[in-house]
């Protein structure tokens, strides 16, 4: 099999898994198919950097999510915040906080989507990012670690604030 | 709440963003071109090496290897022709085909002449080709097909015409040459493009495109329906 047709066998079924999580870390659609799109165009060039056996999903989501954060230290004026820690982090999204969706997204959606979407929002992204590995993808510690390039450790206790956070604002409003 | 009570709330009510058909093909569209820009590279490296270890073989003067070289090239463009034709009916016309409208993608020009005007493209044709070859607008339009203008590209050694059309964020390349055998239309994929051809009798169609390929289907039947009016 060729690098074209493995590249095509292993990466193009994981666009749903890197679009999710694209598209739940950057501000809007456009700005989350343009980090899809350089990530697997990073991907397919540096194919042979993935091991015969190794599994392509955390590889190729970790492209996917070193390029999201590039474009969110982009778009918060700083080139320099990609590998910034939580508090940096929080400190940015003070000053620029994430959007909220648009408004003719969230009539159509139902009370508890609106309510989910928005606690999630409210997370600072690297919180954001590990829950939704976690949640939505269903991945484990260890990928979810090489995924965000960070200690398991780092990645519980990063589950565990942004769950409590969760809790706390889903209790205020009332759910379950 | 517990740690499974908020799970439960996340993976029933968080919405989720799966990739959508366009990005899925912007994403193969990318990775085409890439791959034939990798693919270009090795090729001429590849030769130059052959050339260098038939000059090594034969350990004589380089013009010898070169004499070689040549003999042996036209052994095999010999048994290219005589071989090819009996693997596919269309030999390594898919592959040039798609190589011809990547490269228009990729260094252009996608057309030299810009135009959704018929009346415009075709006569630009005129003097460039010895044959005139038929443009459709407007009814192509309609169905969501916008002619973008023409160009002409040598194909199997020929100048050809070359229509291009764009249908949402795909372009659609049609190459057209005179033919005398009438076809129905056939669907063929090639590296991850489409490729449908036909024939009305008169004229040799193929339309290359990266969009999908009920899509392109949809774009030959618009053609031809047009054309028979």
């Amino acid at each position: 099999m060729t690098d074209r047709h493995r590249f095509e066998a292993s990466v193009l079924p994981l666009l749903d898994a890197a679009h999710n999580l694209a598209r739940w870390l950057l501000r809007d659609a456009a700005a989350a198919e343009d980090a899809v799109q350089e990530a697997a165009l990073r991907a397919f060039r540096y194919f042979a950097s993935l091991r015969p056996n190794e599994d392509a999903r955390p590889w190729f989501l970790g492209i996917v999510r070193n390029a999201c954060f590039t474009a969110l230290a982009r778009e918060r004026g700083r080139a320099d915040v990609t590998l910034l820690d939580e508090d940096a982090w929080d400190h940015l999204e003070a000053q620029s906080p994430s959007p909220a969706p648009d408004p003719l997204t969230a009539l159509g959606m139902r009370r508890e989507q609106r309510l989910v979407d928005a606690a999630l929002r409210a997370l600072s992204p690297p919180m954001r990012e590990v829950i939704v590995l976690r949640e939505l993808e269903g991945l484990d510690y260890r990928d979810i670690a090489q995924i965000a390039g960070i200690p398991i450790g780092t990645v519980m206790s990063r589950l565990s604030r942004a769950r409590a956070q969760l809790k706390r604002q889903l209790s205020l409003a009332g759910l379950p | 709440m517990n740690d499974d009570d908020l799970s439960r709330l996340l993976q029933q009510h968080a919405s989720r963003h799966p990739a959508d058909e366009r990005l899925r093909a912007a994403v193969r569209t990318q990775m085409t071109l890439q791959a034939a820009a990798q693919e270009a590279r090795p090729k001429a490296s590849a030769w130059t090496a052959w050339r260098e270890r038939l000059a090594q073989m034969t350990r004589i003067h380089p013009a010898l290897a070169g004499a070689g070289g040549l003999a042996l090239g036209v052994a095999l463009t010999l048994l290219a022709l005589l071989v090819a034709p009996r693997l596919s009916p269309d030999g390594t016309l898919p592959d040039e085909l798609v190589a011809a409208h990547v490269r228009a993608l990729q260094v252009g020009p996608l057309y030299e002449v810009a135009s959704s005007d018929r009346h415009q493209v075709k006569p630009w044709f005129q003097g460039r080709l010895d044959y005139a070859p038929t443009v459709l607008d407007g009814p192509l339009r309609e169905q969501g097909f916008a002619l973008l203008g023409g160009r002409v590209q040598a194909v199997r050694g020929q100048p050809t015409a070359v229509l291009a059309y764009q249908v949402r964020l795909h372009k659609i390349d049609l190459y057209t040459w005179p033919s005398e055998h009438g076809a129905a239309p056939e669907k063929l994929q090639h590296r991850g493009f489409n490729l449908v051809r036909w024939s009305d009798g008169a004229m040799q169609y193929w339309a290359v495109s990266d969009v999908d390929g009920a899509e392109l289907e949809r774009f030959a039947a618009a053609w031809r329906a047009a054309a028979a009016r």
